[in-house]
């Protein structure tokens, strides 16, 4: 079985049409008639994350993000970076194959990055149409919400805005680069990353000023990849429904950072 | 014209020389003229079409003070109306957007309205034409504030050559020195020793991070996306290069950069008192 194989196969179980105009998700390293060892999925190859998965014995990942650090993955004016002949020398030395899962993963039904999150969250959405990322909990205060997510989902460099006191009890929750816009009728806005300042609408100053005035908001960064990371592991598990010829493994990329000690 | 607003105001505001004729005709020092003397200055030609305008209060209004910043928060506004000071001067937005639209009935929004008529303040952006002046300020203040001012590399304000440092090291030195909360996050590994000094102060690009991490030990960068600039570091560090990429966060990275806006101000105003506000790193994270 070659690695396209396995995207014709993904393509017929998706449920939905190909979008055949997707710059995303197309092969962005190795040769898709490579023979499939084994299948790893992860939220970013990283070369860390492509070195790992040759150890373990895997040809062929599935990334939810680039490989090439832009959301083309455009490599023109790349070439004579070291960096990059270096994870292309790597892979090119041990046959690895990499294609993104983006755009089709999160337009199946349902979007299994989202329901990833959620179950990493451990949150039980509101029913009802036009409720996916819309939470609602008993009341507590939005340290204690924050310092709940952070333990959970094992995160180091969470970052949080707004009065640790606020009675909170709904949240907006979204993924990747995108966190729900705070209003009103919403306290805590969480998502992956986002614009800090200067953008179409500013999450973490209006929850400052809101925090003077004493309303009660706050706004949860938990970080791009520790929000759609657990989503590939459910991709993991879909795949295996119908692709049995290669083990499958999640392969985390892991949290990029570390944050010194406040 | 500027000099002999400046020297007119110096006269009217001294009362032995200023006789009852001098002083009927006084007329206040506003918000418009600090905004005429700036472009005046500034080093190059206005953009008619930038986002650096007024972005609350009347241009006619008397200075009191001045204050600059980063971004006009409340915290900042409320510790500017303490100083009695009323023209605040900010890089990044008022109104929780780019183009710091109107949010018609938003009760966070009218209530920073309402707050800025009361105090008779001024907010003017300045973001554009300051992050323009060369040479770039915001990388100046930044290497100022953090004391390295001498070790600069030539003439370029961006790079700078330190006595070798570890990348823990450097990073507890910039939280100390930044007043950092949990803003700051690192790519590399802490023992990392380091020279090299590269600053990319407020959104920081990836062709900006290509260019600049090949030739340096450390990118010290402002705000930046996880599946471009971080990558690229965490690639760098993989591919066994000894190196480090410090994200400040967007406003802690540009704070500096005011302050050093602020030492320009007085050099042009003398009519009323210019200092600067910090904003503050926004960030904190659970214990």
């Amino acid at each position: 079985m070659t690695a396209n194989d396995v995207v014709e196969r993904i393509k017929k179980n998706l449920g939905i049409p190909w979008n055949e105009k997707t710059y995303r998700d197309t092969f962005k390293v190795g040769d898709p008639q490579t023979e499939v060892k084994g299948i790893a999925t992860t939220f970013m190859a990283t070369l860390d994350l492509i070195q790992r998965a040759h150890a373990a014995g895997v040809n062929f990942v599935i990334t939810h993000e680039p490989t090439f650090w832009s959301d083309r993955d455009t490599v023109a004016g790349l070439t004579d970076d070291p960096i990059y002949k270096f994870k292309v020398d790597f892979c090119a030395r041990n046959q690895m194959v990499v294609w993104r899962f983006h755009d089709h993963i999160h337009a199946h039904q349902p979007d299994l990055i989202w329901v990833g999150l959620a179950r990493a969250l451990g949150w039980q959405e509101r029913p009802g149409p036009g409720s996916r990322g819309q939470f609602t909990f008993p009341q507590t205060t939005l340290g204690e919400l924050a310092a709940a997510i952070a333990r959970r989902m094992n995160i180091r460099a969470m970052r949080v805005v707004g009065d640790p006191k606020a009675k909170v009890s709904s949240a907006a929750a979204g993924m990747g680069y995108n966190i729900p816009r705070v209003t009103p009728s919403v306290d805590v806005v969480i998502g992956g990353e986002n614009p800090e300042a200067g953008g179409q609408f500013d999450d973490t100053e209006y929850v400052l000023d809101a925090a003077f005035f004493g309303r009660n908001h706050g706004q949860i960064i938990l970080g791009h990849q520790v929000s759609e990371e657990p989503g590939m592991e459910d991709c993991a598990t879909w795949l295996r429904t119908f692709v049995t010829e290669v083990p499958i493994r999640w392969i985390r990329a892991g949290e990029p950072f570390w944050s010194p000690k406040a | 014209m500027e000099l002999s607003r400046r020297l007119f105001a110096r006269l009217a505001g001294t009362a032995a020389l200023a006789g009852p004729a001098l002083r009927g005709k006084q007329t206040p020092f506003t918000a418009q003229d600090v905004v005429d003397r700036v472009q005046k200055n500034i080093g190059s030609s206005w953009l008619p079409e930038s986002l650096d305008n007024i972005k609350a209060g009347a241009a006619s209004t008397a200075v009191t003070g001045i204050a600059t910043t980063a971004m006009a928060t409340m915290d900042v506004l409320a510790r500017a109306v303490k100083e009695k000071t009323n023209f605040v001067v900010t890089l990044e937005p008022v109104f929780f957007g780019r183009l710091d639209a109107p949010l018609a009935s938003d009760p966070v929004y009218n209530d920073k309205q309402d707050y800025i008529r009361k105090n008779n303040l001024v907010i003017w952006r300045i973001g554009d034409h300051w992050r323009a002046r060369k040479p770039d300020p915001l990388a100046t203040g930044l290497a100022r504030t953090l004391g390295w001012t001498e070790h600069q590399v030539a003439d370029d304000p961006a790079r700078y050559d330190l006595p070798p440092i570890t990348l823990g090291a450097l990073v507890d030195d910039l939280a100390t020195r930044l007043h950092a909360r949990a803003g700051i996050r690192v790519v590399g590994d802490p023992q990392t020793s380091l020279r090299r000094v590269h600053l990319l102060p407020g959104v920081t690009p990836l062709d900006a991070t290509v260019k600049a991490l090949p030739a340096c030990d450390v990118v010290v960068a402002g705000e930046t996306r996880e599946w471009e600039s971080v990558e690229y570091a965490q690639d760098t560090v993989a591919a066994g290069q000894k190196k480090g990429f410090v994200m400040l966060g967007h406003v802690l990275s540009e704070e500096p950069g005011m302050s050093l806006c602020a030492d320009w101000l007085k050099s042009l105003v003398t009519e009323v008192p210019v200092h600067w506000i910090p904003a503050g790193d926004p960030y904190w994270r659970p214990a």
